[in-house]
């Protein structure tokens, strides 16, 4: 188990840059993850912990050497590729046991390390058999597995479960998850998927354009989100996020106005991005329901089970809120919804920076 | 009934001239191969005796035909294994991650070989190989040799200098099959293999071979039923010399055809050449058919 | 009818017309001699010769020279051989044992053709098998040609006369400098493998020696074992170019015209090259130099006519017309050589030294032609190729190499 800390790393290609000097720590045991959308740099930084990538400046340092030099396999990581990236003409046994024999590990230990890494990922079954012969999850538990049997200080996640059916994906996560609680190694996770970043992380990482919006744990990245950007990326579906304008005793979008806690700083008159997020729109239907209401004509409803979407307009806006999963209501419905203001949030129309 | 015949027979109506040219142009002239080997000095005699078997006996009881044998031996396989070296490391070389523009000139330079004729090719080597060419000369200033050699007029080298030149004829066959499937191997395992801790050679022996195993074993089977029959690059490079050092089948068949006027001595050496191809052939669509289900 | 018709019908009716008319003969001329230079020269003929014998045509059939020896075998095996041929002399055994060749001596001993059988070159009409064969429609001599610069340069200022000056002018030569030979030796196994026939034969026939005796092999006599001793001689003293195993005989040419060897031994035909490839040169043609007699090997184009021709009168017309004073002597000049018919030599004006020097030979040494009845002539070039290697590479005595030549020129025959 290692530290890792990136200092101020810089990645150019020719006169491109795609990592403009960002700074991570990860503690030892962390699961940290990357997420942003495609083309933020995640995946770069990754590569560059790998050593796949060269660093153009800046540090990387895991446990207390600075590894920018060094070769891939003497960092001591181990990664698990977007596409598993298994040896195919290799048996499942073969493509675990290959880092250890170039390693020149005696025979005896690699066939134990190989086989408790098998039954860890109960794959014993499966060990003589190439991958061509396996299914998705099956050769994504057969890279985890070859990462694994190197007992290494570091896991990388290249998007692991992006090529995996939905129900699979959740699945494999869980899997992760688990196998994280039992082996406590630290690990670094790439994905674009925010619902994964949510679910696994300690820690995690949002970037965007080759900068860090933010990094902080799960709660602090959906509940105080440093700017627009990060607010909108973070949370399905997304928050609902509009140009306004300060009035007095709370804020107007077009001809609505609603009654809100103005933050200091803003003054009548100021435009200004509101947000809320769906969760803190609700339809009332004589429960009781905090906020501000609204009457409203129904959209379109998205039944999920235990809730239902109801998409609707405010002044022209599409916005998305939630009802019951029992409402009864559907498109064209006029009802009121309630605005739970004391969860809002405000953002600056000019640089999308949170104001508090 | 009858119409629905018809038109189910119409494909092969089309396919009929193409099979009738093909049949002829090939059956009849190995059919007549064939004939010749069985008869006593054909063409020249014009009532030539049938002999059956004798041709072939002489044949095996001929010196001249092993050694020619042997030759071809050595002069394929020589030329397939350097074939297959050279247009690998350079399938490798044309495959590597440098500038595109570069790359397209590297690549097409180096196919070149491939585009000269045989006559082309064999010129420009006797003019490198001559005792005062270019190659003696850049050996002779390096120091490596004293005397000029006389590549293609020593009997000890006139065999390498003809796998060199063979090689260096054939190599971009190989290294378009190859580099195909060379493009086809995703970098990820590469980097997989980097992070295992895999070095050149083992990401060579155990990612690249592996992956180019299916296109291997098939191009080196066609470069070989290629070589082995080859006959313009020997005839014009050293025709068959200095003595027989270089005679191989193809050209033994010519010179006891074409030189010695021996058409029935001929035929049977080019029959020997037919049923060894056909063999290799045979393996060829073996593994071919293999390969596709 | 539309005008396009109309010309059409009309040409048909004409074709049709003319060919009632004269119903010509066709005579077909296969030969090699349009594709080496001129080739618009040899139509320009057939016409001349058609207009002047309106019921005979001529097809003219022009392949490579290494392509026409093939042809007329299998040609005639298969019963599309043409009515007259272009003939390399060597050919000559190979084609009586097939009995392609139809004998010329009834023809040339009509009064009617357009030449004296006695002013030819003589070797080509010398009887085989009791008869002549062919028709000389033109000559080259082989001759020596003298780099006088390179000769000079090594202290001499004529050029050499017999072997013992040959032999010391081109050590001299090339221990002049790096690169530079006294004489060239092209004995490659590369097809047609003919350096033995370039330049060991007319040395050898100085010496007055032959290589058949009558139509068998006679290759272990001491006039070509004494021969033999001078080229290995010549090799042990450096005087030979090296890589002699591997050098064809254009290379040879190529290395003499770039002014790299002191001597070249070859047919006088190339000295319009020599002189047009490299005018720089100082460049002297010369009779091969003498051992014990003046004579000189003889090679040219020559005429025959197939055996089982369909129209030999009309064939015989085409190649009395060929051999004829006037046309024999344009033939000639458009082959750059000297005519097969002495009469067409014209008048020496002395003003062309290379055309004296051969004149000369031609005119006062004997030639020495006896490819013709060698028995497989081709065929024993290799072997005579294959044993000279490996005598110049010190693997065998002149004498076993004479001896296995004419061993192996025997199996050929059996």
């Amino acid at each position: 188990m290692s530290n890792i800390a990136i200092r101020n790393l810089v990645k150019r290609y020719g006169a491109i840059q795609v990592l403009h000097g960002i700074d991570i720590d990860m503690q030892p045991g962390q699961f940290t993850v990357l997420v942003g959308p495609s083309g933020c740099g995640k995946s770069t930084t990754l590569r560059m912990i790998a050593g796949l990538e060269s660093v153009s400046s800046g540090e990387i340092i895991i446990g207390d050497r600075v590894v920018n030099d060094l070769r891939p396999k003497d960092r001591g990581i181990a990664m698990v590729f977007q596409n598993y990236a298994l040896y195919p003409a290799k048996t499942v046994y073969q493509n675990m046991a290959f880092s250890l024999k170039l390693a020149r590990v005696p025979a005896d230990e690699i066939d134990k390390r190989v086989r408790d890494v098998a039954d860890i990922l109960e794959l014993h079954e499966l060990l003589e058999r190439k991958p061509g012969a396996l299914s998705g999850g099956q050769r994504q538990r057969v890279a985890m597995g070859r990462a694994i049997v190197r007992n290494p200080e570091v896991f990388l996640f290249d998007e692991p479960l992006s090529n995996l059916d939905a129900k699979l994906r959740g699945q494999m996560r869980a899997e992760i998850k688990l196998l994280h609680q039992r082996l406590k190694n630290t690990i670094v996770y790439v994905t674009h998927d925010q619902v994964e970043a949510m679910t696994l992380a300690d820690q995690i990482v949002v970037m965007r354009g080759g900068v860090i919006e933010q990094q902080g744990t799960p709660d602090e990245i959906f509940h105080d989100p440093a700017n627009e950007f990060v607010a909108g990326f973070m949370g399905s579906p997304p928050m609902n996020i509009a140009d306004a304008v300060v009035d007095k005793g709370g804020i107007r979008m077009g001809e609505s106005v609603l009654a809100c806690q103005i933050p200091s700083g803003v003054a009548e008159g100021d435009s200004l991005r509101f947000g809320m997020r769906p969760d803190d729109i609700h339809l009332c239907d004589g429960s009781v329901v905090p906020g501000v209401r609204s009457r409203v004509i129904v959209d379109l409803v998205e039944q999920l089970g235990t809730e239902k979407l109801v998409h609707f307009k405010l002044d022209g806006v599409p916005v998305i809120g939630k009802a019951d999963g029992r409402a009864v209501i559907q498109a064209g419905d006029s009802v009121e919804m309630a605005f739970d203001t004391e969860q809002a949030f405000f953002f600056n129309p000019d640089n999308g920076g949170r104001i508090r | 009934m009858i119409l629905k015949l018809l038109r189910q027979a119409t494909p092969y109506w089309f396919l009929l001239p193409g099979l009738f040219i093909l049949g002829t142009l090939l059956s009849v002239p190995l059919y007549k191969v064939i004939e010749y080997s069985l008869y006593d000095n054909v063409i020249i005699e014009p009532d030539p005796t049938f002999v059956g078997l004798q041709n072939y006996a002489d044949m095996l009881g001929d010196s001249g035909y092993w050694s020619a044998l042997f030759n071809t031996a050595v002069f394929t396989i020589g030329s397939v294994v350097g074939h297959l070296l050279v247009g690998t490391i350079l399938a490798m070389l044309v495959n590597a991650d440098i500038h595109p523009k570069a790359r397209t000139v590297f690549r097409s330079l180096l196919i070149l070989p491939w585009i000269f004729t045989a006559v082309v090719v064999a010129l420009n080597w006797q003019l490198l190989l001559n005792p005062f060419g270019v190659v003696n000369y850049a050996l002779q200033s390096i120091g490596l040799v004293s005397e000029p050699l006389d590549w293609l007029g020593d009997p000890d080298l006139a065999m390498w200098s003809l796998l060199i030149i063979s090689t260096w004829r054939g190599y971009p066959f190989i290294m378009v099959s190859f580099l195909s499937g060379l493009q086809s191997i995703p970098s990820e395992l590469y980097e997989a293999a980097d992070i295992d801790g895999a070095n050149f050679f083992h990401k060579f022996w155990h990612v690249t071979v592996p992956q180019l195993k299916p296109v291997i074993y098939g191009v080196a089977l066609l470069d070989l039923i290629w070589t082995f029959q080859l006959f313009p690059l020997v005839w014009l490079t050293t025709g068959g010399g200095p003595g027989r050092s270089t005679e191989v089948l193809s050209t033994l068949t010519y010179r006891l055809a074409f030189v010695d006027f021996e058409f029935s001595r001929a035929s049977t050496a080019a029959v020997t050449i037919l049923g060894i191809s056909a063999i290799f052939t045979m393996l060829y669509l073996i593994n071919e058919s293999r390969n596709r289900t | 009818m539309k005008p396009k018709m109309k010309g059409l019908v009309a040409s048909v009716l004409l074709a049709l017309g003319s060919s009632q008319a004269h119903a010509a003969t066709q005579i077909e001329w296969l030969q090699w001699f349009a594709a080496e230079q001129n080739a618009d020269f040899y139509d320009t003929i057939v016409e001349e010769f058609e207009a002047a014998n309106p019921d005979i045509t001529v097809k003219l059939v022009t392949q490579p020279f290494g392509k026409v020896r093939e042809s007329i075998v299998t040609n005639r095996a298969i019963g599309v051989g043409s009515d007259v041929l272009g003939l390399n002399m060597p050919w000559t055994s190979e084609f009586l044992d097939m009995k392609i060749l139809e004998p010329l001596d009834e023809y040339l001993a009509r009064d009617d053709k357009g030449f004296e059988v006695d002013r030819l070159v003589q070797a080509p009409i010398g009887k085989i098998n009791g008869s002549t064969w062919m028709v000389p429609l033109n000559a080259f001599p082989f001759v020596m040609h003298v780099n006088r610069g390179l000769l000079q340069k090594a202290g001499f200022d004529k050029a050499p006369e017999n072997w013992e000056e040959l032999k010391s002018m081109a050590i001299a030569i090339s221990a002049l400098e790096d690169g530079t030979s006294g004489i060239g030796m092209p004995f490659s196994s590369q097809p047609p493998a003919n350096g033995p026939i370039l330049t060991f034969l007319p040395l050898l026939y100085t010496a007055g020696g032959r290589i058949v005796d009558g139509i068998e092999p006679d290759f272990d006599n001491p006039d070509v074992v004494k021969t033999l001793t001078f080229l290995q001689e010549l090799n042990a003293a450096g005087a030979l170019a090296p890589g002699a195993a591997s050098r064809t005989g254009g290379v040879d040419l190529e290395e003499f015209i770039a002014g790299r060897t002191g001597f070249l031994i070859s047919p006088a035909v190339h000295a319009r090259a020599i002189v047009a490839r490299n005018p720089e040169l100082e460049y002297e043609l010369v009779r091969v130099p003498v051992l014990n007699k003046e004579a000189y090997r003889v090679h040219g184009w020559e005429l025959g006519m197939a055996a089982d021709s369909k129209h030999k009168e009309e064939a015989w017309k085409f190649i009395s017309f060929l051999m004829s004073g006037d046309v024999n002597g344009r033939m000639a000049a458009a082959a750059s050589a000297l005519p097969g018919n002495l009469d067409a030599l014209g008048e020496d004006s002395g003003e062309d030294p290379i055309f004296t020097a051969q004149r000369n030979i031609l005119e006062n040494d004997e030639s020495v032609e006896e490819l013709r009845q060698a028995p497989k002539t081709v065929a024993s070039w290799s072997v005579m190729t294959e044993e000279i290697q490996s005598m110049l590479a010190g693997d065998q005595t002149p004498q076993q190499a004479a001896s296995r030549v004419q061993a192996r020129w025997l199996e050929l025959l059996n």
